[in-house]
């Protein structure tokens, strides 16, 4: 256990030229990387290259992707862009991901810090509500959220930020009772420094590389559960996001595939995207795998 | 696939409870097809959702009302026409005064387990029943002030006021007739016959496989000679659209009403050479769909703002983009299938945007610096991509003529307490079937008694009418049908030119069946009547 400690980078000791390059390095961060910067590439540019509503119907329904080139994608049986859906549901799709894997983000590692630097009483009360939590399936607890709430982007963002953090709690968990009794921490103790100092200076950027790999599939997961909620009618209806495009096209499935199925691409690319960075991240920070290397 | 096609099943199951008074008559006399019917063979139909009981005594879902209209029959079946007909009744007559309604019912008619049926089920039945349980029959029965039975044949309506809709509601589900001997002295809600009924009608009910198939079989004892055709129906539960469409495609399932499949779909199938697709048996039902504007709010209590919003609305548009060509636009709330009463000579709101923006700017709400004049709510009736999609039609409608449309969603316990309970709303939307008289689906939107009732699918603009109410009231309880006729039309006028409901569609509910399967559709009241002249056409006969 204290071997493992020691051989933990400390934060001074990861340079972060050296991380990156470890990242770029790797097949799966180079992919990951360029398909999440295409993403966010599109999220940026949907206003400029589509800056009308991407639900206003502006042509004949059911256009075929190719049939008309003011249309590449075609469009859907509403007669709307389904290019100018794509562009603007990417948007919608990273911030409920980006803002939903923070809060799980933060109520995760708090947890499981708190949990795991105090333990005894702390770590039980706290470990017994993740359990609480864990016992729940975290699609049907944002699905009864939000349809308790109405849906709307603050509320799904909300339902799934609170229902993915007991997983990312116990690792955190685990890593800080790993490093609990370690050197740099006894000495930081012996020194008379703070709890808090302790936690957020000495010990969270010690497990920084699993929090990471974590963020990164949280993220993936916050898009796909999006997807998922608007797939079942639970999407905020005033704006367009790829899963409720999936959801939409879905009664036509028969006769137009593509309706349904582009969007769907969308969403396999960004989840894609983002398991790819998480590997990539994993092997870049696994100090043991940069030995091996 | 399955979540949303079950709640849109949900939804007609729901709105039938809430609307339906029944129906089915199932008697063939009429409607004799061309060619000499086959007996013998076993249907294969769809049944969705899979219904909670087979009663139509005491619930009026449309999954139900389907089983039921097979094993029941009612006192008459409704033509295309929506012509009464006989059925358990040969013959009846109405009193000038509209106080008195006599039916002579057929005689040797018996119940499924050998009990013959007389004048008393009928007594019984509707003292017990229509009078009290049935979900849509009390109003409309309440005016019987006794029922007499001078012979087992005869049953004698003494009325305290006239009631003349009841003639329109009295078929196999909405006047269902049940066996007193199997019922009298029982506790109605939890009699075990609800969910093995035993009924008069063409079918008798056999085995009920939770969750796989209902099956019916012959009755060798219908008092209809020959009929029915068929020597078995099986209706079987398919909650997924793909399999159904699929079992109709393959020809597993030959009989399949109520929007079986998504509209994209029925394109498909209508072309090929074994499926028909059939939107004829609906005619009693005559759904309507509509908006409910809300006269409380601040904005939509100005009747300028109610016509600007019909006028930006182009009602083609919705029946041909959204509603796949399955709806034709309503002019009036009372559907142009109710003939008789229907008033053609309504304001029409002509599509023009340019008068809707004019009649906002007369309202005094400006277009804002962003160009918006002001926002409203709209909640879509939650059953289904149709509604939803007509909810995307309305928000980018009305955002050409500048009024910002927030959409939202929620389940269907939730709708109905923020439109009907709560009135948390502006603008809903959803569809109420009118049946053959105004007076049982139609007036239920604009009476004003029934507001603060939180009764589902009723008043939900919160319009209040003097006259209207008053033409209700008269209309309900006149004893001239050219007097109601003349009473409706004015209030056509009036609801037409307030316009607190928005009517947008007649919808077109379809039935799918396959080629071969002949006498299927035979009645205006057909999806909720029995099957008894349909028939297996399997190939040219050798005899």
């Amino acid at each position: 256990m204290s071997l493992i400690t020691l051989a933990a980078p400390t934060p001074h000791a990861a340079p972060r030229s050296g991380f990156l390059w470890r990242l770029l390095r790797r097949p799966s961060g180079v992919v990951g990387l360029l398909l999440l910067a295409a993403i966010i590439a599109v999220a940026a540019s949907a206003p400029l290259l589509y800056p009308d509503d991407p639900l206003d119907m502006v042509a004949q329904p059911f256009l075929w992707p190719g049939q008309d080139a003011a249309y590449p994608l075609g469009t859907d049986m509403m007669g709307r862009d389904i290019a100018s859906g794509i562009f603007h549901g990417a948007r919608v799709s990273l911030l409920i991901g980006a803002v939903a894997a923070s809060v799980s983000l933060l109520i995760g590692t708090a947890t499981g810090a708190l949990a795991g630097y105090y333990g005894g009483r702390t770590d039980a009360a706290l470990m017994r509500v993740t359990e609480l939590f864990q016992t729940i399936p975290p699609f049907l607890f944002a699905l009864a959220i939000v349809a308790i709430l109405q849906p709307s982007i603050p509320t799904i963002t909300l339902a799934i930020g609170i229902t993915a953090w007991p997983s990312l709690a116990r690792l955190v968990r685990a890593e800080v009772l790993k490093l609990r009794n370690g050197e740099l921490v006894q000495a930081s103790i012996a020194l008379g420094a703070g709890d808090l100092r302790i936690i957020v200076l000495h010990i969270l950027p010690n497990t920084l590389a699993p929090i990471i790999v974590s963020a990164s599939i949280l993220v993936a997961s916050a898009i796909l559960t999006e997807s998922s909620l608007a797939f079942l009618g639970l999407g905020d209806p005033n704006v367009v996001s790829w899963g409720g495009m999936v959801g939409a096209g879905r009664e036509v499935l028969r006769t137009d595939w593509y309706i349904a199925t582009l969007p769907g691409l969308a969403i396999v690319v960004a989840v894609l995207a983002l398991n790819l960075l998480g590997d990539g991240l994993n092997d870049a920070l696994d100090p043991k795998g940069e030995r091996r290397a | 696939m399955t979540t949303v096609r079950l709640s849109r099943r949900a939804f007609l199951a729901g709105t039938s409870a809430a609307t339906l008074l029944g129906a089915t008559g199932a008697l063939p006399a009429f409607a004799q097809p061309a060619e000499t019917p086959k007996r013998g063979g076993t249907l294969t139909a769809i049944i969705q959702p899979e219904p909670v009981t087979l009663t139509p005594a005491t619930n009026t879902a449309q999954p139900t009302q389907v089983i039921a209209g097979n094993i029941f029959d009612g006192l008459v079946y409704y033509d295309f026409d929506l012509t009464p007909r006989p059925s358990l009744a040969e013959r009846w007559e109405v009193a000038s005064d509209g106080l008195t309604i006599t039916f002579h019912l057929r005689k040797g008619v018996t119940w499924h387990d050998g009990k013959p049926f007389t004048a008393a089920d009928v007594k019984w039945t509707l003292e017990n029943v229509w009078k009290t349980v049935h979900p849509r029959n009390r109003a409309l029965f309440e005016n019987v002030a006794e029922t007499q039975t001078p012979d087992e044949h005869t049953v004698i309506l003494k009325l305290s006021r006239p009631s003349l809709p009841i003639l329109s509601v009295i078929n196999a589900v909405g006047g269902p007739i049940l066996p007193r001997h199997l019922y009298e002295g029982t506790d109605l809600l939890n009699n075990p016959y609800n969910n093995k009924p035993v009924g008069t009608g063409p079918f008798v009910f056999k085995e009920w496989k939770k969750g796989e198939y209902i099956l019916l079989e012959r009755n060798p004892n219908y008092w209809d000679p020959g009929k029915p055709y068929l020597d078995k129906i099986v209706f079987r539960v398919i909650t997924d659209a793909a399999a159904r469409a699929a079992a109709i495609e393959k020809g597993e399932v030959l009989y399949a009403p109520f929007n079986p499949v998504p509209f994209r779909d029925v394109e498909r199938l209508a072309k090929l050479p074994n499926l028909k697709v059939e939107t004829r048996g609906y005619e009693w039902l005559s759904p309507v769909l509509y908006l409910d504007l809300n006269v409380e709010n601040t904005h939509l209590k100005d009747v300028r703002v109610r016509r600007a919003i019909a006028h930006a609305l182009d009602r083609e548009a919705i029946a041909k983009v959204v509603w796949f060509g399955y709806g034709k636009p309503a002019i009036s709330p009372v559907p142009s299938t109710l003939a008789s009463f229907f008033d053609d000579s309504v304001p029409r709101y002509a599509f023009d945007p340019r008068k809707a923006e004019a009649l906002l700017d007369e309202a005094g709400f400006k277009r804002g610096a962003d160009g918006t004049r002001f926002t409203l709510t709209h909640d879509p009736l939650p059953y289904g991509d149709d509604y939803r999609r007509t909810g995307e039609y309305l928000k980018q409608a009305l955002k050409r003529v500048g009024i910002e449309v927030n959409l939202r969603a929620q389940d269907s316990a939730a709708f109905i307490k923020r439109v009907y309970v709560d009135r948390d709303f502006d603008i809903s939307s959803s569809y109420n079937a009118a049946f053959p008289d105004p007076q049982i689906g139609v007036v239920r939107e604009f009476w004003s008694g029934w507001l603060g009732t939180g009764t589902p699918w009723t008043n939900g603009s919160g319009y209040r009418n003097a006259r209207v109410d008053e033409i209700i009231q008269s209309a309900a309880i006149a004893g001239d049908p050219a007097q109601r006729v003349k009473l409706f039309k004015e209030f056509q006028q009036i609801a037409v030119s307030d316009v607190p409901t928005l009517p947008l569609l007649e919808l077109k509910f379809f039935t799918v069946h396959a080629a071969h399967l002949k006498g299927a559709v035979a009645q205006g009241d057909q999806v909720y009547a029995g099957l008894k002249n349909a028939w297996i056409d399997d190939g040219p006969r050798q005899n």
